[in-house]
C-alpha cells in the first residue's frame, strides 16, 4: 500500500492534507503491521479528518463508527431484523402448516419446525452495523471509530474482542473472520483515559496544535485563494491566541473557517474592526471572547512590531528552519 | 541493536512509562518494516508503539535522547577544548603531519601505539566513544545507583580502558619525537594537547557515567515528587507546587468524573416504562422485543460552601473550591461564600470568569468583604444566618472550610445549629489535626456537636476522600 514513510507524507497531500513525519511514520507502520491506531489529540486538529483522508489514498471504504453513551452491540455490530422475520413468519403461516402436517406428536412438528431454523437465522435477515459491514466488506475497507472515549467502558471491552482477531461471533451463524483487514483508526478527545488493554493492541498518535509553518502550508492548501501575508498573519496571531488561558483554544478547523469568513468578507488584512467583528467564528465561549478581546491590541500590536521586523530584513526566509521544526514536532 | 532497544525499554519502564511485552514486540516489528537512517522516523517509530499516554511524551523525549545521542556531541565538546588550547598558528592536522613525519624518520608510525592512545592522538571521537563504552560496560557502571558511586565507577572504566597506560604511551612518543628533531615549540604544544587529551578523555568517562546515572534514576524523582504532592501539607506549599498541585487536583477530578458515570449508569435503569415500549414496539406487531424503562433520576445534591479566607487556610479553600468547580456538573447548584469576619456571596465570580482567575478573585475577598481582619466565625455564621439561612433546603449539603480559630470572639454555635437543622448535611473541613481541636483559640469543640461530619483535611488525598464521600 505504501513502501515508505515520504511516500505516506506525499500521498496524504496530494489529497490535500498536510502532515508532519509523525504523522506519516504511525500510518506507515498501521498499514504495515495491520495494527489499529488511537488517534488522540484536543478537537478540531484533524484527527477524523486524518482518517478520511487515509481512506481516499488508499483508495479504501470509508465504515464510520460515531460512539457515543449508551451505544451498544446492537447499534455497532448487528442486529436480527425481527420485523422482518415477524412478516416472513405471516406470509409463510401456510407453509408451515403444511410442513406440521402429518406429524403425529407436538414432538414431532417442533422438530421439524427446527429443521427450517437456519432460514429465518441466516444473512437475511441480519441487520450489519459498522463493525461487522468493516469485518464482510469484499474490498479492504478502513474502519473508523470516531471518539471512542464517549462509549461506555463496557463497548470498549467489546471493541478489544473484535479489533484483536477481526472475526466476529454470531452465536446463529458462527465466526465470521475478516476476509482482509480493515485499516482501524479510533478517535479520542480523552474525555475519559481509555483503558491500558485498548492502548496495548494500538499504535498510539497524539496530534497536537500544528506548528505556525505547518499551519501555514495546510492554509495555503486548503484556502488558496487567500493572500499569503493575510494567512501569515493569520496563523500568527492564532498561535498567540492558543498561548492565552482560554477555555477552548481555537484549533485548524477555527483557523480554516476564519480564513475563509475573511475572504467572504473581502477583508485583505487584519486590523482591530475586522477581528473584532469575527472573533465569533473562532472563540465559542463568552468568557473567551472577552478575554482576548482585552488582549486585543497586544495581540495585533505584536504582529505590527513583527511586521517592522520583517520589513527591516527582507531577504530571511525561516522556511527551512521550519520544515526542520516541524519534523521535530 | 537489540539488546539496545531492550535496554531502553527497560529504562522507559523503570521511568514509570507501562510498556508490556506486546508493546515492545511490535516495536521491534516496527523496526522491521522501517529504515533506521531518519533518526525522527526512528524516534516516533518506538513511540507510537511502545508509549501510549499523552503525559508520558515528554518524559520519553527526555529518555530518548539520554539514550539515543548526546554522549558524541559530549566528546567533540571537550575533545574539541583540548584541540582550541593549542597556540595560535598551529592546528591538530599540520602538528598531526609532522608527527606522522618525524616517525617515518624513527622508522616507526602509529600502529605502534595502543588502540586508545592512537584513538586519542588522532581525536577519533567514534572509536574513543566505543572504547568507553566498552570499558564501561566491563566496569559495571549499568548498575549506578545513586551520586555517591559516580567517581567509583569513573575510576573503574578509567582503570579498565587504561587512559594512564595510554597517557605513558603519548609522553613517551613526545620524548622520543624531541629527539627525533621535531621544534621546540611543537614538542612544547604537543605536550600540552597530550594533557588536554587526557583530562578531556577523564572528563568524558565521567561524563558519560553521570548520564548513566541520570538514564537510571530518571523520572525516579518526578514521580517521587508527584505522590509526595497528594501527602503534602497545604500549609507548606511552594508558587510551584500550587501550580503543580493545581494539575494533580484536574488530574483527581476528572478521575471522580468517570467513576460517577459508572455509578450513574448502574443507578439508571428503574421501573418498566410501559408506554415507551409500547410505542417502540409497534413494528414488531405489539410484541415487546424491546423493553424500555424509565430513567430514575439521580438526586444530585445541591452545594453551599462557606470558606474562610483568612491566609491560615486558604490553600485549602483554593484547592477545595477548584475540586467543586471542577465537578460542577455534578451538582444541581453551587453557591460559594467567603468569610474572614465579613461574609460575602462570590457565586456570581464563579459564572463570570475562568475557574483559576475566579478562585484567585475569591480568596482575595471577592470586592465583598475584607480579608484584612482577624477571623470570627461567630460573626460570619451570624451574617449567613440572618441573609442567606433560605438557601438552605433538605437537599442541601453545607460544606465549611476553616481551622475555627476565632480569636477569642463569641462561636455563636446556635447559627450553626440552625443551620444544621435545615440542611441535609454539614460537613465541616479542618486543616488542624484532631487533637488541637478545641484548643488555645480554637473553638472548634463547640462547632462539632453541629456537623454530620467533621474531618480533618490537610492535604489531597483527604480532601478526595471528602469529595468522593459528598458525592455517593
Amino acid at each position: 500500500m505504501f513502501d515508505s514513510v515520504e511516500k505516506v507524507q506525499q500521498s496524504l497531500a496530494d489529497q490535500d492534507f498536510i502532515c508532519d513525519k509523525k504523522i506519516a511514520t504511525v500510518v506507515f507502520l498501521a498499514a504495515k503491521l495491520e495494527k489499529p491506531v488511537l488517534v488522540e489529540g484536543p478537537a478540531g486538529v484533524g484527527k477524523t479528518e486524518l482518517a478520511k483522508t487515509v481512506a481516499a489514498a488508499t483508495g479504501r471504504n470509508l465504515i464510520r463508527l460515531q460512539c457515543y453513551e449508551g451505544l451498544d452491540e446492537a447499534k455497532a455490530l448487528y442486529e436480527w431484523e425481527y420485523s422482518k422475520q415477524l412478516l416472513y413468519t405471516q406470509i409463510l403461516k401456510e407453509k408451515f402448516t403444511g410442513l406440521m402436517d402429518g406429524a403425529s406428536t407436538i414432538r414431532e412438528a417442533a422438530r421439524r419446525i427446527g429443521e427450517e431454523d437456519s432460514v429465518f437465522f441466516s444473512d437475511n435477515f441480519i441487520v450489519a452495523r459498522p463493525l461487522l459491514q468493516a469485518i464482510t466488506a469484499d474490498e479492504p475497507t478502513l474502519l473508523l471509530v470516531d471518539e471512542v472515549d464517549k462509549s461506555d467502558p463496557e463497548f470498549e471491552a467489546f471493541l478489544l474482542e473484535v479489533l484483536s482477531d477481526f472475526q466476529v461471533t454470531v452465536p446463529e451463524i458462527g465466526t465470521i473472520v475478516a476476509k482482509s483487514r480493515p485499516l482501524v483508526f479510533l478517535t479520542s478527545n480523552n474525555a475519559r483515559e481509555m483503558s491500558d488493554a485498548l492502548k496495548r493492541r494500538c499504535l498510539h498518535l497524539y496530534i497536537d496544535y500544528p506548528t505556525e509553518e505547518l499551519e501555514v502550508r495546510i492554509l495555503e492548501t486548503k484556502v488558496p485563494e487567500a493572500a499569503k501575508q493575510l494567512i501569515e498573519d493569520l496563523v500568527g496571531m492564532m498561535h498567540r491566541l492558543r498561548q492565552l488561558d482560554l477555555k477552548k483554544a481555537p484549533s485548524i478547523s477555527e483557523t480554516l473557517d476564519w480564513a475563509r469568513a475573511l475572504l467572504a468578507l473581502n477583508a485583505s488584512e487584519l486590523n482591530e474592526d475586522v477581528v473584532n467583528q469575527t472573533f465569533s467564528v473562532i472563540l465559542k465561549y463568552e468568557g473567551d471572547v472577552r478575554k482576548a478581546e482585552s488582549e486585543l491590541s497586544k495581540l495585533l500590536q505584536k504582529k505590527q512590531g513583527e511586521a517592522a521586523a520583517q520589513a527591516a530584513t527582507p531577504s530571511q526566509t525561516p522556511s527551512a528552519t521550519a520544515v526542520k521544526k516541524g519534523a521535530l514536532h | 541493536m537489540q539488546k539496545k532497544i531492550l535496554e531502553f525499554t527497560n529504562i522507559l519502564r523503570k521511568s514509570g512509562i507501562r510498556v508490556s511485552t506486546a508493546e515492545s514486540i511490535d516495536a521491534f516489528k516496527a523496526l522491521e518494516v522501517l529504515s533506521f537512517d531518519d533518526r525522527e522516523v526512528f524516534k516516533d517509530a518506538l513511540r507510537t508503539t511502545m508509549v501510549k499516554r499523552g503525559e508520558e511524551v515528554e518524559t520519553y523525549d527526555q529518555l530518548f535522547d539520554l539514550f539515543w545521542s548526546g554522549f558524541y556531541d559530549n566528546l567533540r565538546e571537550s575533545f574539541g577544548e583540548a584541540a582550541n588550547g593549542l597556540p595560535p598558528g598551529m592546528d591538530l592536522e599540520r602538528l598531526l603531519q609532522q608527527i606522522t613525519e618525524a616517525l617515518k624518520n624513527l622508522k616507526g608510525d602509529f600502529g605502534d601505539l595502543s588502540e586508545l592512545a592512537r584513538a586519542l592522538l588522532t581525536a577519533d571521537l567514534s572509536m574513543i566513544e566505543q572504547l568507553i563504552r566498552a570499558a564501561a560496560e566491563q566496569a559495571g557502571t549499568g548498575r549506578i545507583e545513586n551520586f555517591l558511586q559516580v567517581g567509583f565507577f569513573s575510576r573503574r572504566t578509567l582503570d579498565q580502558m587504561d587512559l594512564d597506560g595510554a597517557g605513558g604511551e603519548l609522553r613517551d612518543l613526545a620524548s622520543r619525537l624531541e629527539e627525533a628533531g621535531l621544534s621546540a615549540e611543537e614538542i612544547q604544544a604537543l605536550r600540552k594537547l597530550i594533557e588536554g587529551l587526557m583530562e578531556a578523555a577523564r572528563k568524558s568517562v565521567r561524563a558519560y557515567t553521570e548520564r548513566e546515572l541520570q538514564k537510571q534514576n530518571h523520572d525516579y524523582m518526578e514521580k517521587f515528587r508527584r505522590e509526595t504532592l497528594l501527602e503534602k501539607s497545604f500549609y507548606h506549599l511552594t508558587e510551584e507546587e500550587i501550580r503543580k498541585m493545581r494539575e494533580v487536583v484536574e488530574r483527581l477530578a476528572q478521575k471522580i468524573k468517570n467513576i460517577m458515570s459508572i455509578r450513574r449508569r448502574r443507578l439508571r435503569k428503574g421501573k418498566l416504562d410501559l408506554r415507551q415500549t409500547l410505542r417502540r414496539n409497534m413494528p414488531h406487531g405489539g410484541v415487546p422485543f424491546d423493553l424500555i424503562f424509565k430513567h430514575r433520576k439521580k438526586d444530585r445534591p445541591k452545594l453551599v460552601i462557606l470558606c474562610d479566607v483568612s491566609s491560615s487556610v486558604a490553600n485549602v479553600s483554593r484547592f477545595m473550591l477548584q475540586f467543586v468547580y471542577s465537578l460542577q456538573e455534578a451538582f444541581t447548584k453551587i453557591r460559594a461564600f467567603v468569610f474572614v469576619a465579613e461574609l460575602g456571596e462570590v457565586t456570581r465570580i464563579f459564572q463570570e470568569k475562568d475557574i483559576n482567575e475566579a478562585i484567585e478573585e475569591a480568596l482575595e475577598g471577592g470586592d465583598v468583604i475584607n480579608v484584612y481582619t482577624r477571623s470570627n466565625f461567630g460573626y460570619a455564621f451570624h451574617y449567613f444566618w440572618q441573609n442567606y439561612l433560605s438557601a438552605i433546603d433538605k437537599r442541601t449539603t453545607v460544606l465549611i472550610l476553616g481551622d475555627a480559630r476565632n480569636n477569642y470572639n463569641d462561636p455563636r454555635a446556635w447559627c450553626l445549629r440552625d443551620i444544621h437543622n435545615k440542611a441535609k448535611n454539614v460537613v465541616w473541613l479542618n486543616p488542624e489535626s484532631p487533637s488541637a481541636w478545641g484548643f488555645g483559640d480554637s473553638v472548634m469543640n463547640k462547632y462539632v456537636p453541629y456537623t454530620d461530619v467533621a474531618d480533618e483535611c490537610r492535604n489531597l488525598r483527604q480532601l478526595t476522600a471528602v469529595i468522593d464521600r459528598l458525592l455517593l
